[in-house]
């Protein structure tokens, strides 16, 4: 379960503090449900992703996470890019506490991400396809109970796409899921619940068609 | 949850993770870049030392100049290198705060405990190949020589973990601090003993901490070298843990915005 709690969060930016981005954001997010996060560019949502994940620290309220939690997935970070693939692989293992089965992890990273030799390349010389597919590698290598994704469905060629659809169906019920995209297929494919993010505030909905809906009607206006 | 682990765990892992990730881009960061690790202060030194033989001048009565300059040059290097790598580790590292469980504070330390790793491994090596060359380069008193060492470290990292606040904040302060580190390099003591400055400079350059740890390690390491009155280890030691704990301060305070891109 992931406890949100009255969360406020502006930016620093070179002008003073920036304007709010989320104002009172109360949700408690049980770790067994897929929930799709929709709302227009801006509206928060990878923001809210972050602080979910633990990458960034709320100006006002707090967030508690009681489940191991993924940190935001598709993030374009998390990859240096001097270092190869196996390297930054290796690297996310150790801090997740998997010093003792590395090569399992990497060997199911290799095998996930079909990069061939490329997985011995500095991560610099991919393409952003290949870093999402070691991306989404990365991240399925490890059991946590709730993932968080930032679009990282959209990426990659026509058959990566279809091999990460299924390995998020295959987690659908297994574990929570947190999502961001602006594909309505797909939101529709993987999430049950659905968060409407709008003018800094969250809005719940057990049904992530009445979320998609109420999201549509805002926009029309 | 009981499949959670806890805080010391999860740091322990990540220092882990970081120092081997450190350790691999530093020394396979270009060619040779582990060679030039220890080429780098060896032509250092040969160069000074062509200089100071060229204008043929007596420096020091009874002392093997060129282990006077040695320490001079991997001490100062010592301190400079833990300083300013500490400083540009957070943007360094900026990826890897993608991951919840890596802090700014986090690769900092690592990065300045590996530089003293590789420091002390480049000390050993310069001493070593000198003592076979005939000089003089055992020290007569090993453990005064690493406590101070460990000093040198314990400031520039201090120094350091300030540093890497302050320019992540304030992105000029990396600026002014490479040009800062040129003048310091001639006011602490690395080519000429402080006996040869007169005294009023001499007093100014009393607030160096570098200065009195370089004079402090010639001692311990060279039997009968005369240390000036003023020259305290006590003062490099204040400094150094003074500027360490305040970094860590520093770094407590601003930890979120640290965090920000």
């Amino acid at each position: 379960m992931i406890l949100v709690e009255d969360v406020h969060k502006r930016y620093q930016t070179q002008h003073g503090p920036g304007r709010w981005v989320l104002q009172g954001v109360s949700l408690t997010l049980p770790s067994t449900l897929s929930i799709g996060l929709v709302g227009r560019n801006g509206a928060g949502k990878s923001t809210l992703l972050r602080l979910i994940g633990g990458v960034d620290n709320p100006t006002r309220g707090r967030v508690e996470r009681r489940c191991r939690v993924s940190w935001p997935m598709g993030f374009g970070g998390g990859l240096q890019g001097s270092l190869t693939g196996r390297q930054n692989a290796k690297f996310v293992a150790r801090i997740h506490g998997h010093e003792n089965d590395v090569n399992e992890r990497l060997d199911y990273v290799e095998s996930f991400a079909e990069l061939g030799e490329a997985f011995d390349e500095p991560v610099k010389t991919y393409s952003s396809g290949m870093k999402s597919r070691l991306q989404f590698g990365l991240s399925l290598a490890f059991d946590f109970e709730v993932y968080i994704s930032d679009e990282v469905t959209a990426t990659g060629d026509a058959a990566f796409r279809a091999k990460a659809a299924a390995a998020f169906a295959n987690l659908v019920g297994r574990a929570g899921l947190i999502m961001v995209s602006h594909n309505e297929g797909t939101l529709r494919q993987f999430c049950s619940a659905g968060i409407w993010l709008h003018e800094g505030r969250a809005h719940w909905f057990d049904a992530i068609d009445d979320a998609l809906k109420a999201y549509r009607e805002s926009i029309a206006k | 949850m009981d499949n959670a682990r806890s805080s010391a765990v999860v740091t322990l892992s990540v220092w882990n993770a970081l120092f081997l990730r450190e350790a691999i881009s530093r020394v396979t960061s270009g060619r040779v870049a582990w060679l030039w690790l220890f080429l780098e202060p060896v032509l250092h030194l040969t160069v000074l030392m062509v200089i100071f033989s060229m204008i043929q001048r007596q420096v020091t009565q009874g002392i093997d100049f060129a282990l006077f300059l040695a320490i001079g040059v991997l001490g100062y290097n010592l301190f400079r290198n833990s300083a300013t790598r500490s400083m540009a580790a957070i943007s360094a590292n900026r990826a890897l705060f993608a991951y919840r469980q890596v802090k700014a504070v986090d690769v900092v330390l690592v990065r300045a405990f590996l530089e003293g790793v590789v420091q002390l491994l480049v000390a050993l090596l310069v001493f070593s190949g000198m003592a076979l060359f005939g000089f003089n380069a055992i020290p007569a008193d090993p453990m005064g020589v690493f406590v101070v060492f460990a000093l040198l470290w314990l400031a520039g990292t201090g120094l350091g973990l300030i540093l890497s606040v302050g320019s992540t904040l304030v992105p000029e302060i990396g600026r002014l601090v490479s040009l800062f580190f040129i003048p310091l390099y001639f006011l602490s003591g690395v080519m000429f003993p402080p006996s040869m400055l007169p005294a009023a400079l001499f007093e100014l350059l009393l607030w160096n901490p570098i200065l009195h740890g370089l004079e402090v390690m010639r001692a311990a390491f060279i039997p009968g070298y005369h240390l000036l009155n003023g020259i305290e280890v006590g003062y490099l030691t204040a400094f150094a843990f003074a500027s360490f704990f305040f970094g860590l301060a520093v770094h407590r305070r601003f930890s979120s915005r640290l965090m920000m891109q």
